[in-house]
């Protein structure tokens, strides 16, 4: 076996986002699995992430997403977080939730910035429905491991009824090619 | 207990760089193959991006062909390629941010299989910088012959900490 739950946050309070800390540190990947409505009365919401509660700006992201009309991509640098994927929201289509995978590789190395890759897709029944390819690049001067995630709907939150679920995948260990 | 994804076997390139990373014997037990790739080419200089492939039982014939939607970070577009080896999307090379390696998976259904083996994959390269690759790939290789062994080839050599792990998945019932 491989891929182990690490932990999972269901949100039960409407305008809070999940935190998860003190991940351990003996797998090799980790992916993050989300299934959430943002809280806030608005149009779709982007997904904001920090690694180990960094405020600095030490985050990039870009995505590829398609929207049902057209493709785009588009990026932001130097940031002071990151966005992985979009979100329904409280405006949206009733009982609509987004779903998002997030692979994190080797999130352990201290020789690695860590770039996360996510599939990310919000149909809504209506214009405003998205899907796309996330990307992520968290860049610390001092590269560290990742302990802590804070993800969500920025401050919207997300709406009560939102999971998000941590996994840990291992592998075998082989050194040299 | 869930065993349905289960690891065979990772390479990681302690330190130096490597031509290539092969996976040979692959087990033919599984249901399906899939492979996590963080890999960046230093060797290259004067280059941001860098092209990875990835060839099947060391067959280096015209048998491979790919069909991309790709994003910069400004554009889009979308175009088929056809080779010696299927495209799987960018490396960072010397003149990408430092210590930054890229985000690939690979999925490849039934590779034990008498079909042609279509494979899906997804990948990032990423930078500090507006301009990126990423690509969302179906990739063909017209073979009929069971997947024994995976060659993942960069564009000239891969760069110390690049590590890629193949895994087995297995379907109910087995």
């Amino acid at each position: 076996m491989s891929m182990f739950p690490i932990a999972s946050i269901t949100i039960t309070s409407n305008g809070t986002n999940p935190t998860f800390t003190s991940i351990p540190q003996n797998f090799k990947h980790l992916q993050l699995r989300c299934y959430l409505r943002a809280a806030g009365a608005t149009s779709y919401q982007y997904v904001y992430f920090r690694l180990n509660g960094d405020t600095g700006n030490n985050y990039t992201y870009h995505y590829l997403n398609g929207n049902g009309t057209s493709a785009v991509s588009s990026a932001s640098t130097n940031q002071g977080y990151g966005l992985i994927g979009y979100c329904a929201s409280n405006n949206n289509t009733t009982n609509v939730f987004s779903t998002e995978i997030i692979d994190i590789l080797d999130y352990t190395s201290t020789n690695k910035n860590k770039t996360l890759k996510a599939l990310s897709g919000m149909d809504i029944n209506a214009s405003g429905s998205n899907t796309g390819l996330w990307s992520a690049l968290w860049f610390p001067s001092t590269i560290a491991a990742i302990t802590q995630i804070d993800i969500g709907p920025d401050s919207y939150g997300c709406l009560a009824g939102s999971r998000f679920d941590l996994y840990g995948i291992t592998t075998s260990n082989a050194t040299g090619a | 207990m869930s065993v349905f994804l289960q690891p065979i076997y990772t390479q990681t390139i302690a330190s130096g760089s490597t031509g290539s990373i092969t996976f040979n014997n692959i087990p033919q037990t599984f249901t399906d193959l899939k492979l996590e790739i963080s890999a960046r080419e230093n060797t290259v200089t004067g280059q941001t991006f860098v092209a990875l492939y990835l060839r099947f039982n060391n067959d280096s014939s015209s048998l491979y062909s790919d069909t991309r939607l790709y994003g910069s970070g400004t554009s889009t577009n979308s175009s088929r390629l056809s080779g010696n080896a299927n495209y799987l999307g960018s490396d960072e090379a010397a003149n990408s941010t430092a210590n930054t390696f890229n985000s690939v998976s690979a999925y490849i259904p039934n590779y034990t299989g008498s079909n042609y083996k279509q494979m899906i994959s997804d990948s990032v390269a990423e930078n500090n910088t507006t301009g990126i690759d990423m690509f969302l790939n179906a990739n063909l290789y017209r073979s009929t012959s069971a997947i024994t062994s995976i060659q993942v080839l960069p564009q000239i050599t891969f760069s110390g900490y690049t590590t890629i792990s193949l895994y087995g998945i297995l379907r109910q019932g087995i």
